[in-house]
């Protein structure tokens, strides 16, 4: 393999990485929404799913490990990041090029792209947002928990935060597999694109509503 | 002043202007296109039926050679053509084919086994060879005993365009787009190339070559409707028309078409009858069979143009807001054979029509299709009277079509003469030098500048666009299916009005670059030039034979008029062409002039008829018994080639044992 | 008179006024600013973007500029923007547009020659050449006169599918990621190459391929936005395409 080949095969790798990184982020963004909905079921539930998410169940004490949580967030961070570098030279970053996507959603208003746009709005919110998110409860891992959760969100204005990331990274998530899939051609013909459009704007309602509906449940708990 | 030189300058992108350009560049010369339009947007694209080639693969197609597809082209020509250019052409038509094979076009393959086809109506199995499976397959045609015309579904045109232009593209061919030859550099005896306009900037440039070829398709756009691309107007012709020396050839033989859409023009395939469609009067009634008992919708295009017209005559076309058409039947082909093999038909069909041909009849009526005359060349596509000036294709009267072209004749046409006269122009290059007077570019640039100054400051009141289509509204009316005398005679008059008011053309655009209205000011006064050689020799011509038919005068008349039409306009200011007339030698002919298959033998016989027909018999008795069809055919009537396009042609049954072709054969 | 039809228009047509909003701007002409023009038509039976252009012409401005070549949807000369949808404009008629007003603006992303015409051969041809979009075949010297070569009727037919573009340019103006990123290939260029990976009579390799779009130019550089999928006027595969291309194209760095 000659040079010119190696460096060029780059592109291909950034392409894969995006694609893939994305899809472990909405699998583990799917699964984290589903704990933390946990709440839903009472504060005795999230508590044990806390628990084991600290694997309480492999320490002799029952207590788990809180930094295992620091682990993830870290985890997640990095992977956040390596996403955000590998999507990002795919982003309008100039004004020429802002000004070009501008002028071209005026005079062809087509509805996959104004998707996409709202894909990169999004992804830029959830970019400002996940950082901080990752902080407050990767420097804290064991105040979460049906109290301390409710205690950040409710009283510290955690939702100021997280209601904001919740939409974003729910629509995110959920055009982004839609657009993967289209991407690597894992859906057939026209039909199966219609039904995972619907799919996907099933998928991001459901876990908007069940993502503020655990937000209200950590209410009571606030004290 | 923009100066370019090159050796073989191509007026027009077609498929056959890009095959010329591609033979010269082959043999390494400096090689240049212009075109009005990017090369792959030509008229060549909206071929959809196919190319006639003897290729022989498909079970209907065996038996096929050379020798049928010229007595076909013959006989089809209304032995108007000329016999050895149809003879140069039936020979390489099968190696373009293979050519443009290995260029790219997909082509359409035989598939072995059973095949259900629609033959006359009816459901018809063919079986085909084991040894034909994935060869180039054939689909039937008007006016042919074989099945012959090789396709690519029904965007044969498209994909040959594409293959050669990214063929020429490859070899690095420039194309100068949006570029409009107006007037040809040449002093009388020798051409030096053309002035253009570009369509953008409006600068004028001369380009300045050893071999210029014109090839800008047909002059369909004369006609008001027309199944012509709207750039077919018969500028081409008209640059050769107005040197004053060079000749057009036939050009009153206008093809109509049988099936373009109502009201728009836009045509269905031969293939859709090729295939088994039907055309229907108002009563749902399958008439053709009544007027042509043999051929029925596939007789020539003349005749089914003809036959549609007199019935609808007979008060049984159907009513519409836009005049009276008939009905083309394709529901029988079944949906499948449609989205596959008609798909365009059906594109055009709903988006034009709002019809679905799968369940509804496509309303059509004859509409004119395409220009046998042209721009009279030699075998070799060269100008007798203009040194260094050929043409190919449509533009051409290279007269392998004479007084009517049959369907799968004209895209094969493009190729197959583009090879031939391609390497005819390399030739001519390569033994000859540029040329260059600069006194005579300067003084054609000037002509055409002084012409466009004129049209600018003009104060005159006449709209190019109301001449145009009052013009093509004369040659509709007047100069259409069925001509007569004096009828003919309003519409030479009318014309000649027409010209003398163009005289008086003013523009309210006047702007020196993309102006629009300049560019139709431009070509509407050489458009009617070209409309009154049409005109003037459809009124001249006093017989029927192909596409011309005279009510007045019904009968094919050899004895008077087997011969060519030239049409020159020597004075400038004349309001008409001079016609001289160019002999067909009926003793040279391979296949002497006899009866068509269509109607009533009703033709005056040439006198040399017989004893060409006797001399012939005598011929072929004085050769061995072994004689083969080619040595045969050379010894009654020897044609010539470039070297490298002599070979014969391979075809199946050429490689099967005796026994296989005798089961292909039953 | 003795043919049976003369004209393209019916007798006493008398339809609703249609009012076009068109985009005028001569480059050329010193002074001139884009900005749009209204012209009042009214509607016949049938009537197509294409009639009505040139009436609009005709009648009213004869200095308005607009490209049309076969007017019967096979050229792909006049793609333009009508009201949104960038399509070819000959075979869209008027009665698809209920309100009767019709917006027509030039194709983005090509160099404007002027009002509706814009530069779509110069870009075709500079894209043919940089992606060497010509069959390479195995051997280049070949026997016309001897049968030629089989192929599989099935890839013939498969061949043809994707080989059924026009070149309309539609695909190139509905591709944002083309609109910010100049030298993307867009979905007529990947199109063709799936086209000739396709055709067994071709000798380039998955790799020769990469090399010509394995890149941000090209598929790596696509971000599925789908704007050619949803207006391709001849409904080609570009979605299903690009995917096999990608897959292939990653398959080699594998």
């Amino acid at each position: 393999m000659n040079r010119k080949t190696h460096r060029v095969k780059w592109s291909g790798l950034l392409d894969l990485t995006q694609s893939i990184s994305g899809i472990l982020l909405a699998i583990f963004l799917w699964v984290h929404l589903c704990l933390v909905a946990s709440i839903l079921l009472g504060a005795e539930a999230m508590q044990w799913v806390a628990k084991t998410m600290e694997l309480s169940f492999l320490s002799a004490d029952g207590h788990g490990y809180p930094w295992v949580v620091t682990v993830m967030a870290v985890l997640i961070g990095v992977l956040i990041l390596l996403h955000v570098l590998v999507a990002l030279h795919k982003l309008p970053l100039t004004l020429k090029q802002q000004r070009a996507l501008n002028k071209q959603m005026h005079v062809i208003p087509h509805e996959d792209t104004k998707l996409w746009r709202w894909q990169a709005i999004t992804g830029v919110i959830v970019l400002l947002a996940a950082p901080v998110h990752l902080w407050l409860v990767g420097a804290a891992p064991e105040t979460i928990g049906p109290y301390g959760s409710a205690d950040r969100i409710w009283n510290q204005g955690g939702w100021l935060l997280y209601v904001p990331l919740l939409l974003a990274v729910e629509l995110h998530a959920a055009v982004g597999i839609y657009r993967v899939v289209l991407k690597w051609g894992l859906a057939g013909d026209d039909m199966t694109r219609i039904q995972l459009r619907k799919a996907k704007s099933i998928a991001s309602a459901i876990f908007i509503l069940v993502g503020l509906a655990s937000l209200v449940a950590f209410m009571p708990h606030a004290s | 002043m923009k100066l370019i030189y090159t050796d073989s300058l191509v007026v027009g992108a077609g498929l056959a202007g890009l095959r010329v350009a591609i033979a010269s560049k082959e043999q390494g010369l400096d090689t240049l296109v212009l075109s009005l339009i990017p090369a792959k947007r030509s008229h060549s694209a909206a071929a959809q039926g196919g190319m006639q080639a003897s290729l022989g693969n498909t079970a209907k197609g065996m038996g096929d050679d050379e020798d049928v597809h010229f007595q076909d082209t013959v006989k089809g020509s209304d032995w108007g053509c000329d016999q050895k250019v149809a003879r140069m052409f039936a020979h390489c038509a099968p190696k373009a084919v293979r050519e443009l094979a290995n260029w790219g076009v997909p082509w359409t393959r035989v598939t072995a086994g059973p095949r259900d086809v629609i033959v006359n109506a009816e459901k018809v199995t063919i079986e085909e060879a084991e040894a034909a499976h994935g060869l180039i397959n054939a689909r039937d045609f008007g006016g042919t005993k074989k099945w012959r015309t090789c396709y690519t579904a029904d965007g044969t045109g498209h994909s040959l365009l594409y293959a050669v232009d990214n063929k020429a593209i490859s070899m690095d061919i420039p194309v100068h787009e949006r570029m409009e030859a107006l007037r040809l550099i040449h002093d009388g005896k020798r051409c030096h190339g053309v002035i253009a306009r570009c369509l953008v900037t409006g600068e004028l440039r001369a380009y300045v070559a050893k071999a210029t070829t014109i090839a800008t398709g047909g002059y369909g756009r004369i006609y008001e409707v027309s199944t012509n691309a709207i750039i077919c107007e018969g500028i081409g012709q008209a640059l050769a028309l107005e040197t004053g020396v060079a000749a057009l050839g036939n050009m009153e033989a206008v093809q109509f078409h049988p099936t373009a859409i109502v009201p728009v023009g836009i045509l269905t395939t031969e293939g859709c009858r090729g295939d088994g469609g039907l055309l229907r009067d108002k009563d749902g009634y399958r008439f053709m069979p009544d007027y042509e008992p043999e051929k029925k919708e596939l007789a020539s295009r003349d005749v089914v143009s003809r036959r549609m017209t007199e019935h609808m005559r007979k008060g049984k076309g159907v009513e519409s807001p836009y005049g009276n058409h008939l009905w083309l039947d394709i529901t029988l082909l079944g949906k499948k054979h449609i989205d596959t093999n008609l798909r365009e038909v059906k594109e055009i069909c709903e988006n034009f029509l709002g019809i679905d041909p799968v369940k509804e009849w496509i309303p059509v009526r004859p509409t004119q299709h395409y220009s046998m005359g042209g721009i009279r060349t030699d075998h070799t596509g060269e100008s007798p009277q203009l040194k260094g000036l050929f043409s190919v294709g449509e533009a051409a009267c290279w007269d392998m079509h004479g007084f009517n072209r049959l369907g799968g004749n004209s895209l094969a046409e493009t190729v197959v003469g583009g090879m031939i006269i391609g390497k005819y122009v390399a030739e001519f290059c390569q033994h000859n030098s540029l040329e260059i007077n600069t006194e005579i570019v300067d003084g054609a640039l000037n002509a055409v500048n002084a012409e466009i100054d004129g049209l600018l400051t003009s104060l005159g009141k006449e709209s190019a666009f109301q001449l145009k289509l009052e013009m093509q509204q004369v040659m509709m009316e007047r100069v259409g299916i069925f001509r007569n005398g004096p009828e003919l005679q309003q519409a030479v008059a009318a014309l000649q009005a027409l010209l003398k008011r163009s005289q008086q053309l003013g523009l309210q655009c006047k702007k020196r670059h993309a102006n629009p209205e300049l560019v139709e000011a431009l070509r509407v006064k050489r458009m009617l030039k070209v409309a009154l050689t049409v005109a003037c020799g459809a009124a001249a011509r006093t017989e029927s034979r192909g596409a011309h038919a005279r009510e007045d005068y019904p009968q094919r008349n050899d004895k008077e008029w087997l011969n060519r039409t030239l049409a020159t306009w020597p004075d400038e200011n004349a309001l008409e062409p001079q016609l001289n007339y160019e002999a067909l030698d009926v003793m040279a002919m391979e296949l002497p002039p006899g009866y068509r298959g269509y109607g009533i033998d009703n033709a005056i016989a040439h006198p040399d008829t017989e004893a060409r027909e006797q001399q012939i018999t005598a011929i072929l008795a004085a050769l061995p018994k072994t004689a083969t069809r080619q040595q045969k055919q050379q010894a009654l009537m020897a044609f010539e080639l470039p070297e490298e396009l002599m070979p014969d042609n391979e075809r199946l049954v050429d490689r099967l044992q005796p026994q296989q072709q005798l089961n292909l054969k039953k | 008179m003795n043919q049976q039809t003369t004209s393209m228009s019916p007798e006493n047509a008398s339809g609703r006024l249609l009012n076009f909003h068109i985009f005028r701007y001569d480059p050329q002409q010193k002074g001139d600013k884009p900005r749009t023009e209204v012209y009042q038509l009214r509607e016949t039976p049938g009537m197509t973007i294409f009639i009505a252009l040139n009436q609009i012409r005709q009648q009213q401005d004869p200095s308005l500029q607009f490209d049309f070549v076969c007017r019967a949807g096979i050229c792909g000369s006049c793609a333009m923007v009508i009201n949104g949808l960038p399509t070819l404009a000959c075979r869209t008629l008027t009665s698809k547009f209920k309100q009767g007003d019709i917006t027509l603006m030039p194709l983005p992303g090509f160099e404007l020659i002027g009002d509706l015409s814009v530069d779509t051969g110069k870009f075709m041809r500079e894209l043919a050449e940089r992606l060497k979009l010509w069959l390479h075949p195995h051997h280049h010297e070949i026997d016309v006169h001897s049968i030629e070569a089989p192929m599989a009727p099935e890839q013939a037919a498969a061949l043809y599918e994707l080989e059924r573009c026009v070149e309309c340019g539609v695909c190139v103006s509905a591709c944002a990621t083309k609109q910010m990123r100049e030298t993307f290939v867009g979905a007529v260029g990947m199109m063709k190459i799936a086209r000739f990976e396709l055709d067994s009579r071709d000798g380039r390799t998955a790799e020769d391929f990469y090399h010509v779009i394995g890149n941000q130019d090209g598929v790596f550089g696509c971000m599925t936005l789908l704007g050619c999928q949803d207006n391709c006027p001849k409904d080609l595969p570009h979605m299903q395409q690009i995917a096999y291309l990608r897959r292939k194209m990653a398959a080699t760095i594998l």
